[in-house]
């Protein structure tokens, strides 16, 4: 026994193993197992977070300093002023832009009044193909929860649709991006009685930028341009969140017409995202708390 | 090794641990073409397991894999039916890509950077076709939904390119692990004693 311990290839079949269990007992819903990085997270969300902002404000330097390349030939000798004083501008009009992002955001309350919007920064992206999710700065202790299979519509500034929350930790929660092969929404054309159809990520058309749209009805005729926005049905996302517009019809199949659709949304954009929370899950989930918490008392 | 360097390789891992894994999910955009993104993360515990050994392999590995889920874990359709974020996955990768790395092609030939960038490839090529292997039978038996990626789709936009951001991001990553690395002269010396081979030998050359 101690010379199989000492066998280096063991020890590694042993470690994978361990980690193929580790991966399927992490698939099953609601596993404990996928509160094992929290303490983690608290430690790395905020180093994350400055080296993003170090990273960023380089960034705005070297474009300053990129930028004042041409005014600098035109005039040597005010070079430098004129990259420090662009430095500056560039981050007053970051400034503005932010500013009016987030004025922008105020309607969002005023069109979905049904909902608590959360307001949120982008913590990460994804890290290639397949490794996806989004990472955004609420989470619990924001009071942003997910109960059961409940999923929050998350939107930008425009009140475009990105995704949806798909798990929630104490500080951040986790976004599945509307690219993605797993996200699926129902949608109608945006007019009085628009046909309704199925939007839905697809591994193809991810690499462009576009999803796909089936559940076509042949008597539907749907045209480039078209604007699409969620149709409420499913209970998951409000009606009424533009979603984006169709760029192109596949009805060679009549049977089987499908279609891409162009999202509104610029993912490699996301500064700043919103999640909408229903008002009656939130009354649910204090109503069962509310109950439980007196079946506890009454038992205690 | 002494006390100096023994802190120097501690310090110097963890502080690309944490840098490497944060800089890719931060700033993805600095780093897409056609749709890919140079996998960082990835290179960075391909060259350390080739340079440095297994055992130094698999400790990046694994540390750069946790934070690899942590920050930025692939969400799947769960037994339930319904997308979760996973666990483990990220881990998992990153450990097996040690392991190959630091056993395939450095058995019988020298550690030499052509033969890590013949690692690296091999990697990325392994690591896009199981993916899109595991994902095409994943999809078909819980989402019974069809994986609509095209071979040629497959070959051009995804491993073509990942190859090529993969290769290009090898070049400051090598340097970086070879000039501010963990070990000093970018020789771990354990390893060459290990393997039997003299300060003159031609390990870590072209």
């Amino acid at each position: 026994m101690r010379r199989l311990f000492a066998n280096k290839w063991f020890i590694i079949a042993l470690v994978a193993l361990f980690l193929v269990a580790l991966i399927i007992f992490g698939a099953i819903p609601n596993s404990p197992l996928n509160k094992v990085l929290t303490p983690l997270r608290a430690v790395a969300n905020p180093v994350q977070g400055g080296i993003k902002t170090v990273g960023t404000k380089i960034d705005d330097y070297w474009a300053a300093i990129s930028d004042g390349v041409a005014i600098r030939k035109q005039n040597v000798e005010l070079s430098e002023e004129i990259a420090r004083l662009q430095h500056e501008v560039s981050k007053n009009e970051e400034a503005i832009l932010r500013y009016e992002e987030l004025k922008d955001a105020f309607h969002i309350k005023d069109t979905f009044s049904d909902y608590d919007i959360f307001g949120s920064s982008v913590l990460s992206r994804e890290a290639d193909e397949w490794f996806s999710v989004i990472r955004i700065n609420v989470g619990k202790d924001d009071g942003l929860e997910l109960t059961g299979n409940n999923s929050y519509a998350v939107v930008d500034t425009q009140s475009n649709l990105i995704g949806r929350v798909i798990e929630t930790n104490n500080s951040d929660s986790k976004v599945l991006p509307l690219l993605h092969e797993g996200f699926t929404v129902n949608g109608k054309v945006n007019e009085v009685n628009g046909a309704v159809i199925i939007i839905s990520g697809d591994a193809s058309l991810k690499r462009k930028g576009l999803c796909l749209v089936t559940g076509i009805d042949d008597s539907v005729v749907l045209e480039v341009g078209d604007e699409i926005v969620t149709s409420g049905d499913g209970g998951l996302f409000p009606q009424g969140i533009p979603i984006g517009t169709i760029e192109s019809v596949d009805d060679s199949d009549p049977l089987n017409i499908k279609a891409t659709l162009k999202p509104y949304a610029k993912i490699d954009d996301l500064k700043d995202v919103f999640i909408m929370v229903p008002y009656e899950k939130e009354e649910e989930d204090s109503e069962t708390e509310t109950t439980e918490s007196t079946v506890a008392d009454e038992q205690g | 090794m002494n006390k100096v360097e023994i802190i120097r390789k501690y310090a110097v891992y963890t502080v690309y641990i944490i840098l490497i894994p944060c800089f890719q999910v931060s700033f993805p955009d600095k780093l897409s073409f056609n749709g890919q993104i140079a996998d960082l993360m990835m290179v960075f515990v391909v060259l350390v397991a080739y340079f440095y050994g297994l055992k130094d392999g698999i400790i990046v590995g694994i540390s750069v894999g946790i934070l690899r889920d942590c920050f930025a874990a692939p969400a799947i359709v769960g037994f339930g039916g319904s997308v979760t974020s996973s666990i483990g996955i990220g881990v998992f990768t990153m450990f097996a890509v040690s392991v190959f790395s630091a056993s395939v092609f450095t058995m019988k030939i020298k550690r030499k950077i052509i033969f890590a960038l013949v690692t690296l490839l091999s990697v990325t090529v392994l690591y896009k076709l199981f993916g899109h292997a595991i994902i095409f039978v994943w999809t078909k038996i819980f989402s019974q939904a069809v994986y609509s990626l095209s071979i040629k789709e497959l070959v051009v936009d995804s491993v073509l390119t990942q190859l090529l951001l993969n290769a290009i991001a090898a070049v400051p990553l090598y340097l970086l692990i070879r000039f501010a690395g963990p070990y000093s002269k970018g020789i771990n010396p354990k390893l060459r004693l290990q393997e039997g081979r003299g300060a003159d030998s031609s390990w870590l050359t072209i």
